[in-house]
Order: C-alpha cells, then sequence, then structure tokens
C-alpha cells in the first residue's frame, strides 16, 4: 500500500508534517476496503510486557492470549461470511516500556498490517498506547488498563475490560458497610487511605473519599496520604496513622510495596479492625515473603477471582485453563482471555473484518461474560470502559481467599473486626 | 514528642541502610573519577545472590555476607580488568564509561531476567517481622542489624584508608596518580583493588536491601540515584562524609511528611542535592566534585 509522498521537505520536517497534516489518514481508509472482503486468516496484532517489569504479568496475559485463540482455533477460527476464517496473533513485546508500546503498536498496523489490536498490560502502557490505534482506526481491545483517565480521552477505538479502580475501593467499602450495618466495626469508623501516586491510586482514593462522602456520620478518614511507587520507608506514614488511631486502613499499592510496607507495618506492631491493600492482598509470594500469619484478614478486590467459575461460560474457561496449564487461573489470565473473545464475538457479529463494522459491534457490545456481574458492555457514556462489581476477597489463616462480596457470589461471610488485634 | 522520637529513630535507622548503598559508589568515584553505573546492577546481583544462598543453601542472609562481598569484589575486578582498564583515563574517559558500565548493568538485568524471570523476590527469616521495643518504640531487628553492619563498615573503610599502607596509597592516588607512578605506587593495582572493593560493599548493599525489600532484576535503579545524591552531598574521598550525608538525606526525608505530603519526600533530597551543587559544590565534606 502506498502513502502519499510529502515530497520536497526534510526528512524530519516530512515526519512531523505527516502527522500535522493528516498524511497518514489515508492509510486507514484504504486497509478498511481491503478488510472489507473475507480474508483467508485474521491477523490480530497485540503487545506485552514480556520482559522488563511488568514480565511476569505480561505472561499471564499471554496465556489468556493464547488459550482464547486456541479455542477459537478449535472448529477452524470465527464465522464470517458463512465460512470459518482463522485467527492469528501476531505477539511483540514492548519490554514494559511506554516508548516501545507506541512504536510496536504502530508498526502492528502500519507494517504488520493487523486488522484489529489487543492490548498490552499495565495502566502506564495502555495509557500510551491507545492513542496509535485511536489515529489508526484501528478497533483496540484492552484488559490491562483500568484507570478512568486513559476513557476520559473520547477515544472511539478504544474498549476497555477492566472496571475503574474506583469501583475497586466501592466493593470493598460495600462490605465494610455490611460489617459497620452488623454492628461489629465502629460508628463513624475513622479511615485512613492511603494511595500509591498514580492514576491508579488517584482513583482508588476517589471510590474510599466517595462512598464516605455518601454515608456522612459513618465514616471519617482521619489520613489521607499518598507515596512513591517502590518506597524504602514507611515509618512515617504509619506513624500517622498510628496517630491518627485509625480503625481501618485501606491501602492501595502495587505488589513491592504491599509487601514492603506490611512488613514495617506487622514490625510496628500496628493492627486494626480492617486491612486492605487494594488488589493485592492474595498473592502467593506476600504469604511467603511475610508469613501467613502476617498476611491474614488483609481485604482486596480483584477483576475476576477463579471461584467464580462453578458454572456457565467461567466454569468452561477455569477447566479450559487447568487442562492448558495445569494450575488455576488468576485474574489475569482471566482478563486476557475474555479480552481476545470479546473481539472475536464482535467480528462474527458483525459478519465481517471491516473495522468499522467491528468497532460498532464492540460499541454496541451486551453479552454474556466471565466477568463478575455476568455481563459485558462498553457503556459510551463511562469512555467505553466495562462497569461491573469487584469481587472481594479475604485471606484466611488456612491459607484461602475466599469471595466475601458480592453476596450472591461469595462463599464466606468475611471476618470483621481483625479477631488478631489484641483489645 | 513521642512521634517525634519515633520519627528520628526511624530516621536513623535509614540513615544505616542509606549509607551502605552510597560506600562503593563513592569510593570508586574518588578514586577513579567514574560513575560506576553498574552500581545498581551490583545492588541487584547482591540481593540475587543473598536471595539464592538463603533459598537453595539454606545460609541465614547475614552469615553468607563474606560469600556475597568475595563474588561481587571478583566480578568488580573482572570488569575492571577486562573492561575500564581500556577506557581513556579522565575526563576523556567519562562518556566511554559511563556507556561502559551501563551496558554492563543492561546485561546483568537481562541476565537475572533470563535466570530468575520478573518475579518479585523477598528474603524471609525467622526474624523479618521481628521488632525490639527502644525508648517505646518499635524497632525492625533487620534494620538494627543493617544499622550496625553499616556502622562497622563505617569504621572498616575509615581505618583502612587511613591506618593501613593500602589505604595511603589510594588516597595518594585518588589524589595524583602520575606522581604515585614516579613514588613506586601500582597504580594499575590500586584501581584494581578499589574497583572491586567499591563492587563488594554493592553487592553487601544487595544483600541487605534484600533482606528489608522485595527485589526483582530492575531493582537498584533508585538506589544507585540516592547513592549518587548521598556522595555529592558527602563530597568525594571522604567516608564519615558520606554517613552523615546519607544521615541528613534519610532526617530530611523522614522529618518532610510532617509539612509535605508522603509523596514529594523522596524529591527533597534531590532538591538538596541541587542546592548543594549550587552553593558548595565540593560537597559538605570533601573537595569540588565539578571544575
Amino acid at each position: 500500500m502506498r502513502k502519499r509522498r510529502c515530497g520536497g521537505v526534510p526528512l524530519v520536517m516530512a515526519a512531523f508534517l505527516l502527522a500535522a497534516t493528516g498524511c497518514k489518514q489515508s492509510t486507514p481508509e484504504k486497509s478498511q476496503a481491503s478488510a472489507a472482503a473475507v480474508p483467508e486468516k485474521i491477523l490480530i496484532g497485540a503487545t506485552l510486557p514480556l520482559t522488563g517489569s511488568e514480565a511476569r504479568i505480561g505472561g499471564f496475559y499471554k496465556e489468556g492470549y493464547d488459550l482464547a485463540f486456541e479455542e477459537a482455533n478449535k472448529p477452524g477460527g470465527v464465522l464470517v461470511g458463512g465460512k470459518r476464517i482463522p485467527v492469528a496473533l501476531q505477539l511483540l513485546d514492548d519490554t514494559s516500556t511506554q516508548a516501545t508500546a507506541v512504536s510496536l503498536a504502530d508498526r502492528l498496523i502500519n507494517v504488520d498490517k493487523v486488522s484489529f489490536l489487543l492490548g498490552t498490560y499495565s495502566t502506564a502502557l495502555v495509557q500510551a498506547q491507545a492513542g496509535v490505534p485511536e489515529q489508526n482506526r484501528v478497533p483496540y481491545v484492552n484488559g490491562g488498563g483500568a484507570a478512568t483517565e486513559i476513557f476520559r480521552q473520547g477515544y472511539k477505538y478504544n474498549f476497555g475490560l477492566l472496571a475503574p479502580v474506583e469501583l475497586l475501593a466501592d466493593a470493598i467499602m460495600r462490605w465494610i458497610d455490611v460489617q459497620q450495618k452488623a454492628g461489629k466495626l465502629p460508628k463513624p469508623a475513622v479511615i485512613a487511605v492511603l494511595w500509591e501516586n498514580t492514576s491508579h491510586g488517584k482513583d482508588f482514593r476517589k471510590g474510599v473519599s466517595q462512598f464516605a462522602a455518601a454515608h456522612p456520620g459513618d465514616y471519617k478518614i482521619a489520613v489521607d496520604e499518598s507515596f512513591e511507587l517502590n518506597a524504602k520507608d514507611f515509618s512515617a506514614l504509619l506513624n500517622a496513622v498510628k496517630a491518627a488511631k485509625a480503625d481501618m486502613v485501606l491501602a492501595d499499592a502495587h505488589l513491592p510495596d504491599y509487601i514492603t510496607m506490611q512488613r514495617q507495618y506487622v514490625t510496628a506492631g500496628m493492627c486494626n479492625k480492617v486491612l486492605s491493600y487494594g488488589a493485592r492482598g492474595s498473592e502467593k509470594q506476600a504469604a511467603d515473603g511475610l508469613g501467613q500469619k502476617n498476611v491474614n484478614y488483609v481485604l482486596s478486590a480483584v477483576w475476576w477471582n477463579y471461584q467464580l467459575g462453578s458454572k456457565g461460560l467461567n466454569k468452561h474457561f477455569v477447566e479450559a485453563f487447568r487442562a492448558k496449564y495445569n494450575r488455576q487461573p488468576e485474574w489475569y489470565q482471566a482478563l486476557g482471555y475474555e479480552t481476545a473473545r470479546v473481539l472475536f464475538v464482535a467480528i462474527e457479529q458483525a459478519n465481517s473484518v471491516d473495522r468499522e463494522a467491528v468497532r460498532a459491534k464492540l460499541a454496541a457490545m451486551d453479552i454474556e461474560s466471565i466477568l463478575p456481574g455476568g455481563r459485558l458492555t462498553f457503556p459510551a457514556d463511562k469512555g467505553q470502559q466495562a462497569h461491573y462489581p469487584f469481587v472481594v476477597q479475604q485471606n484466611m489463616p488456612d491459607g484461602s481467599s475466599p469471595i466475601v462480596y458480592p453476596a450472591d457470589v461469595a462463599n464466606s461471610p468475611g471476618v470483621a473486626p481483625n479477631p488478631d488485634c489484641k483489645g | 514528642m513521642a512521634r517525634g522520637l519515633e520519627l528520628l529513630l526511624s530516621a536513623i535507622l535509614l540513615a544505616g541502610l542509606y549509607a551502605t548503598m552510597a560506600y562503593g559508589l563513592g569510593l570508586i568515584f574518588g578514586v577513579l573519577r567514574i560513575v560506576n553505573l553498574n552500581h545498581g546492577g551490583t545492588i541487584m546481583a547482591g540481593a540475587y545472590l543473598g536471595w539464592w544462598f538463603h533459598e537453595h543453601a539454606k545460609i541465614d542472609p547475614y552469615l553468607s555476607l563474606p560469600m556475597v562481598a568475595a563474588f561481587s569484589f571478583g566480578v568488580g575486578v573482572i570488569i575492571y580488568r577486562g573492561l575500564v582498564r581500556h577506557l581513556p583515563r579522565g575526563a576523556a574517559g567519562g562518556a566511554q564509561s559511563l556507556l561502559l558500565l551501563f551496558g554492563v548493568w543492561l546485561v546483568l538485568r537481562n541476565a537475572a531476567y533470563f535466570w530468575f524471570t520478573g518475579n518479585e523476590q523477598v528474603i524471609r527469616t525467622e526474624y523479618s517481622t521481628t521488632a525490639v521495643v527502644i525508648l517505646g518504640s518499635a524497632l525492625s531487628v533487620n534494620r538494627l542489624i543493617v544499622f550496625a553492619i553499616a556502622a562497622l563498615l563505617l569504621v572498616g573503610l575509615h581505618l583502612l584508608l587511613t591506618r593501613t599502607y593500602f589505604g595511603k596509597a589510594v588516597r595518594a592516588v585518588a589524589q595524583n596518580a602520575d606522581s604515585c607512578t614516579l613514588a613506586g605506587v601500582h597504580v594499575e593495582g590500586i584501581y584494581t583493588l578499589t574497583f572491586g572493593i567499591g563492587s563488594a560493599l554493592a553487592g553487601i548493599a544487595g544483600l541487605l536491601l534484600g533482606t528489608l525489600f522485595t527485589f526483582n532484576p530492575s531493582f537498584g535503579g533508585a538506589e544507585l540515584l540516592k547513592s549518587f545524591v548521598i556522595v555529592v552531598l558527602g563530597g568525594l574521598g571522604s567516608v564519615p562524609g558520606t554517613a552523615i550525608a546519607a544521615l541528613i538525606l534519610a532526617m530530611v526525608e523522614v522529618f518532610a511528611i510532617l509539612v509535605l505530603p508522603a509523596y514529594l519526600t523522596g524529591a527533597v533530597g534531590f532538591v538538596l542535592l541541587v542546592l548543594v551543587l549550587i552553593f558548595r559544590p565540593g560537597g559538605l565534606f570533601g573537595h569540588r566534585v565539578l571544575g
């Protein structure tokens, strides 16, 4: 495919003008036209952080993608125009860096000529990458970016499966509210909110603050502090929590900060009626690194939990994952799997590989899903970010982390206040 | 008052950690005039070595200190003899040494990703979450041990540099390597040993950090940056200066929470660095760094 030439200017200026004057605008139109015909196979591009700081989780997402592609190709591919078309994944390693994620997305669209894009993992990478498919008018389905900031840009081609972190905080607060109404927690309950200084952390703080504001007299936020990622010393922060005599510590942290902060928390002899680290808490590495007794009763809320897998699509996914990988899936693999599956469904619903037709089907999507709540939509008024209830789980002394909220899927009522706290 | 005392004790223990991180970088910087960008890589390698000894050989991390130090020393010597010594001396080799050592760091980091994956690791011992109460404050046993080791290293390094022939030679080479050659000092030998000792100190710091924090192959970057701030703050060629700079930085960071949001406390050190470079470019206790 030839691009219109912008001759007569130096190379650097030409590159700049290309972006500014819209030389690239011809590309998506042409590719749409060619993509509308039914091809021999459907090439779908994706980048994941397979090396670098997010390599571990990037590997988990890859497992989800691989399983979804394997399942789609088992009957011969996705059904388009009355025949089965195989789907192929062109997966590149974005090395956990934003610049690479952006340039590889551009390469996938303009060099490898993929028809659609699946997203990478982590808010920072998705945030950086989402602009590329938007400029090129390529549907971009991602299950790795949760910050609402990504979906406030007015993008039309970006569809997110991770519900916003505000809802994560909201789910934890709802469980706490049930415990408070049952008389297990004081009223008003004094809260310390500690959040990492990222868009993830800001959304968490917003969720807690909004819930507390909506329940005046029930909750009082006494400490509201953020911290830098990978901090070396939380003692000053924990001192502030101690001084405020907080009943509950609600923190939002990534795994390294969770382990470091919890180690200092335990060493300082602290114990609060409720303790949460947002999406972190049930990781095996934390129990290994801190000792099971030091992570007991920690609450966490996640986008999916394998304990949802007792019926329907969830049962199928959990069994298929176990058969392929011989272990339980975590929410990362589930989101990877569902992200790819949703795109396949949209292609089949559109009965075409035309990007605009598939985008329209994604925008109007309302399907059964493995995600909590059982339905998946991409509401336009939420910037096409899926909204569904989080699954709240709590660590128990036997090493399990049963679901404690929402009530319809809970397999334990949960424990509050923390019985290990003296006095 | 009680909170102030708790913050003071936290700052003192944090200073021990910072000083341990910075000694190796300061020594190499002071003698070879090289910013060892692989300092972060060696810290990461030290953490993984300690973890490996603990997980696979069941050796307590503090008992494996000599082995980690010896290994890091050996790696430092190899890097110096194999790579660094071939670079031009002085300002001419500055940019090359930065690029070279950054490259070594990248190789180490990716080797660690290959062998250990990107998983977070942690060294957990029986006493990882044990505390002792001092002046009404619960202090982590691990942090107290790290502080004690930092103090021992300070005394040991100071004695080595001031009371031994080797130390005098190191200081002489740092001042004027050409004159030392005329006086019969084996300058290349001093450089090699200094680079080895600096690397050993970084390895020790990595192991000590590994007993307190989680780590993965990307570990070491923030530690390198903080070490650099301390070395510049303390001044070149001054071991006690490094220790005092670490104490000042820790105090400022910890007490900053009383007037600043917690996420800004980490930036306070860099503001301090800028101020020192403007008003006292030689550092608080050393010689001029620039010019």
